[in-house]
């Protein structure tokens, strides 16, 4: 095929007229049978050289691709096109992916969208057997590297395969952000890449602002005051997830739309935000990171970032979704010198569990053949320290994933080598590196545009003349005292939500009169509690009354009850009580513990917090709570364990609903 | 070992209608005689693989086929490397050398599946075999013959069957002896097994092997097949207790007849078996311990006892390991008369024998219909444990 007729087809499939010439180049080669490196920026057209080369292979074209909501974006447009595509992923019914499966082994597919955790799924791996498979594509191909900003173990199980696969099967990986560390990575890892094209990844569009603050409270101020001139809706950044929901109800409190977004939200919700934001339902997201990759909206007007990333790499990545379509658009990074570069170190130095972490789960592997929750069990370390230490564990060929049916299990391998942790120093130092250079771009007085491309290998000759650098356009917020007292209103006016998402409860959603960590709150708490000083004092019984006040004023309540205690003695049930005289509602002491536990800090996951708890609360006069409206306090909301245990407890006694209200929520391990 | 190469590994095992000894022979030309590899081969157009590897028409085709289905292989290879599975291939020089030797090119498996220790291969080895229902005495001879090879640091092959086998390497464990657990599987189908062996495994004495694909499932032809594996493995065998037919007396008279020496433990008068029969036709006498007796008194003693059995074993219908795999491969997707199997997987072998064969599996049903027709049952059912 010669590219007049490819073009011809490329018309009447896909309704374009021309390719780019390295579009051609790349389809081309693959045509042939060889294996491609692209690198492009967001925009360029990178879908369409693996999309019209599947179209003419004949067989099934599997594309890997990380990000669940541009897979549904793109089986849409090509689907409307005529093209059959389909994708497998979790968020759909077994019953449609078996189906969708069966599909492609009948011929009837041309594009199938998978996300790279599938290749551990058993159902899957049995079908590739008998499907007729003609390319293999690796989106977000930075992902395979450890170099990279966004480094998935999930991918590991890709590099495998593509290695096994016949050196004359057609295969591209593409990427829109790869330094050329992150390149050489990518080339290293899958063997045998046959050409590696590399574009200019300047956005003409995009007009970068630093703003340097003093505090948070003038970052709020900012945004009150200019979000509503910036173009269209966006996105707005925040580090932690506390911040997104304080930054969204900050900016609803003054009456611009907005909406939260985080992994805190299942997947329903998410793709309720994810259509509300194509739909413009809002002025603006605030999110974590979360949410960037995956969108596929053409017209977001702005990207705000309250908090610092990482990296070069991780902005640029992250504001890379922003203007699509051209129109201009504003990227904003607001930066505090004095309290900012806090949480990205902290990431950087925690990037991996200590050492011991790791020879806690080899030991335990080594003794037998565990499922996660049994790893999680013996070593007793969080979840997510399970997963990165076992990912990494495999990668250094030290542990299998193995499946014993439908179950997946762990096994330390005979010939297992020693760990090399110092690999992992290394990356860290890497990290750090990277964290310098981003904070070279807060105070670079050169062009914003050229240093960031640069950073990512580029060499952009000349300048944007469209940043704040460049244009001498250097935002500062001199307004402060304008918005002061709007903001501490809404600051006394603030309580942190309980969320309950379990279903078959009566446990409703409840709030904290504070976040531990944000006030002296917290420091007041751990002083009761234990350094022996006391009741709580009388400041915190004040906090608690505001917060029912402002949230439950309405509700009846029938009973107070409380979480009986562990180890702090006496000090919830006489807060619970003055609190009953104060809200002139009933309080029962009948809810006991039917055994001692043990206190839920010492557990690290959330699982085994559970399972401590599992069936121990009794109420004695079990009648008395049929039918109730019950507030239920307690002193501090961790995981919120045992408020949800007693919260399904009272509900199989007959409860009618029960709600949470505590002094202090914590945030990510502050006790 | 090339990890890079297992798809091409497995895929060639997987040639229709192709012998063992076909495929290995096309490995010899490919590697040694052509100096060559898979990439070339899996890039030649039809004319050049006749010319050059002197293959006929069929072949070709068979060849030219199978690259369609390489992705395929890779995937599956991708799931064995992530299990921490290994395949050696018959050039690797980490396969079984007793193995080679044993089988030579014609029945060589062409790769192993394995998983563990895979230097317990080059050790000195043997394999106790027997029955499925052993008796006591039998199975204390397997005790006492598994602690003597364990304290010689020989390895124990065992096929992983009830009675004999399992005592064989039960006892291996017990005297902390090195072991081959040889699969009558694919390696991805053994499921608790690895749970169960976990500790050996870890620490390096238990090896697991197959020769079959890695997702096949238990069938009692593939239990049959899987026996002149464990023959092959071994530098001594020992037979606790033979009945005169079923998977241990075939194998014994196949060693016999090809010349290898097998020791046969010495039955007591009064007992009913068919190891003095075994002894009558060559094999070796030995003692409860495993100790050689003198030869002449044995002879004496067979001669009495030769009334006891009849000799009305006829040989049975065997086949090799890939070919009941595929035999059973077919009969899993419906029912089929022997000539239709024939045809579908390419066998030279007349519908007569097939038949014989087919009857001889108790996982075959034979309808009542003419022609018979024949389907696999209670696949899932029996198990081996």
């Amino acid at each position: 095929m010669n590219r007049e007729q490819a073009e011809q087809i490329l018309s009447k499939t896909f309704c374009i007229d021309k390719f780019y010439d390295t579009q051609w180049e790349v389809i081309k080669r693959l045509l042939i049978g060889e294996r491609i490196l692209l690198i492009e920026k967001t925009g360029f057209g990178k879908s369409l050289c693996f999309q019209f080369t599947a179209t003419q292979l004949s067989g099934t074209t599997i594309i890997f691709s990380p990000l669940i909501a541009l897979m549904r974006d793109q089986v849409n447009k090509l689907n409307s096109l005529g093209i059959p595509v389909r994708c497998i992923n979790s968020n759909q019914e077994l019953e449609e992916n078996n189906e969708i499966i069966a599909e492609a082994i009948a011929g009837n597919i041309k594009i199938l969208y998978i996300a790279p955790e599938r290749m551990e799924n058993i159902d899957w791996l049995a079908s590739t057997r008998q499907m007729n498979i003609s390319m293999v594509v690796i989106d977000e191909a930075h992902c395979i590297s450890n170099w990279g900003h966004d480094f998935r173990p999930a991918y590991r199980r890709i590099i495998n395969l593509v290695n096994l696969l016949p050196i004359s099967f057609p295969v591209l990986a593409c990427t829109a952000t790869a330094t050329l560390r992150v390149e050489e990575d990518i080339k290293n890892q899958i063997g045998n890449i046959n050409y590696t094209y590399r574009g200019n990844l300047l956005r003409e569009n995009f007009r970068l602002f630093v703003i340097k603050v003093e505090t948070e409270e003038e970052k709020m101020a900012w945004l009150g005051k200019n979000l509503n001139n910036l173009p269209g809706t966006g996105l707005i950044y925040t580090g932690t997830r506390v911040n997104t929901e304080i930054y969204s109800r900050w900016l609803k409190y003054l009456g611009i739309e907005s909406k939260n977004y985080s992994a805190d939200l299942d997947a329903d919700q998410r793709k309720e935000v994810e259509l509300g934001l194509l739909e413009n339902r809002w002025k603006c997201i605030v999110s974590t990171n979360a949410l960037g990759m995956g969108i596929d909206k053409p017209d977001i007007g702005f990207i705000i970032h309250t908090q610092i990333p990482e990296s070069p790499i991780h902005y640029y990545q992250e504001i890379g979704r922003a203007g699509r379509n051209g129109d201009k658009t504003f990227i904003i990074l607001f930066y505090n010198p004095n309290a900012d570069d806090d949480l990205p170190i902290y990431f950087i130095e925690n990037h991996k569990p200590v050492i011991t972490k790791y020879y806690k789960v080899i030991e335990a592997l080594k003794r037998s053949r565990l499922g996660e929750n049994d790893i999680i069990r013996e070593a007793n370390l969080k979840k997510t320290e399970i997963r990165v230490i076992k990912a990494d564990l495999i990668d250094q060929s030290i542990i299998n994933e193995v499946l014993d049916g439908r179950s997946k299990k762990y096994e330390y391998r005979f010939d297992a080598p020693e760990l090399n942790y110092s690999a992992f120093d290394e990356i860290m130092q890497h990290k750090q590196r990277d964290f310098r250079k981003i904070r070279e771009y807060i105070y670079t007085y050169d062009c914003r545009m050229k240093y960031l491309t640069d950073y990512l290998g580029d060499n952009l000759k000349g300048k944007c003349n469209k940043c704040d650098n460049d244009t001498n356009n250097v935002k500062v917020v001199d307004f402060y005292e304008d918005w002061k007292e709007k903001i501490e209103t809404f600051q006394e006016s603030y309580y942190p939500q309980l969320e309950v998402k379990a279903l078959h409860t009566k446990l409703q959603s409840g709030f904290a009169a504070a976040y531990y960590g944000f006030s002296n709150v917290g420091k007041t708490i751990h002083k009761c509690k234990y350094k022996n000083k006391g009741d709580f004092p009388d400041s915190l019984l004040n906090i608690t009354i505001k917060a029912f006040n402002a949230n439950f004023k309405s509700t009846d309540f029938d009973l107070l009850l409380y979480v009986p205690p562990t180890e702090s003695g006496d000090l919830v049930r006489n807060f619970a009580s003055k609190l009953a005289r104060e809200l002139k509602i009933k309080i029962s002491h009948s809810l006991h513990k039917s055994k001692p536990t043990k206190p839920q800090k010492i557990f690290q996951s959330s699982l085994m917090k559970s399972e401590n708890l599992k069936g121990v609360f009794i109420y004695e006069n079990q009648s008395e709570i049929n039918g109730k409206k019950i507030l239920l306090i307690d002193d501090i909301w961790d995981s919120g364990a045992s408020m949800k245990e007693i919260g399904k407890y009272l509900t199989s006694l007959g409860a009618e609903k029960i709600v949470p209200l505590v002094i202090a929520k914590t945030v990510g391990g502050d006790v | 070992m090339i990890i890079n190469e297992w798809t091409y590994w497995i895929a060639i095992t997987q040639l229709k209608g192709w012998r063992i000894e076909a495929v290995n022979k096309l490995v010899v030309n490919i590697f040694h005689e052509q100096k060559s590899s898979f990439e070339e081969i899996f890039s030649l157009e039809r004319n050049e693989l006749s010319n050059r590897y002197n293959l006929n028409e069929k072949e070709c085709l068979d060849i030219i086929n199978l690259k369609e289905e390489l992705p395929n292989y890779s995937f599956l290879a991708e799931d064995l490397k992530s299990q921490g599975f290994e395949i050696i291939p018959i050039n690797s020089p980490d396969y079984s050398p007793t193995l080679k030797e044993n089988l030579k090119l014609k029945s060589s498996p062409t790769v192993i599946y394995i998983k563990g220790n895979r230097k317990i291969l080059m050790e000195k080895s043997i394999a106790i075999v027997g029955s499925r229902e052993a008796d006591d005495i039998s199975l204390e001879f397997t005790d006492n013959v598994a602690k003597k090879a364990s304290k010689e640091f020989k390895v124990i092959v065992s096929g992983f069957a009830k009675g004999v086998d399992r005592q064989a390497l039960e006892s291996a464990m017990k005297y902390t002896g090195q072991s081959i657990i040889v699969l009558p599987q694919g390696v991805l189908t053994f499921g608790s097994g690895y749970q169960k062996y976990y500790q050996q495994i870890v620490n390096g004495d238990v090896l697991v092997l197959s020769v079959f694909h890695p997702k096949a499932q238990w069938a009692s032809g593939l239990a049959m097949a899987r026996n002149p594996i464990i023959y092959a493995l071994a530098h001594e065998i020992y037979v606790a207790q033979s009945s005169d037919s079923g998977g241990t007396w075939h194998g014994v008279i196949d060693g016999l007849r090809k010349g290898r020496e097998i020791f046969v433990r010495k039955p007591e008068p009064n007992e009913k078996n068919a190891n003095q029969l075994l002894i009558q036709r060559g094999a070796i006498p030995v003692d409860l311990h495993g100790e050689i007796q003198e030869s002449k008194k044995y002879i004496e003693n067979a001669i009495e006892e030769k009334y006891i059995f009849k000799e009305h074993h006829k040989t049975k219908a065997v086949a090799e390991p890939d070919i009941v795999e595929k035999i059973f491969g077919i009969l899993k997707t419906g029912s089929y008369t022997s000539a239709e199997i024939i045809q579908k997987a390419q066998l030279n072998w007349k519908p007569g024998q097939l038949t014989k064969f087919l009857k001889e599996q108790n996982n075959v049903r034979m309808s009542d219909s003419t022609p018979k027709r024949f389907t696999i049952v209670g696949e899932q059912s029996e198990t081996l444990f």
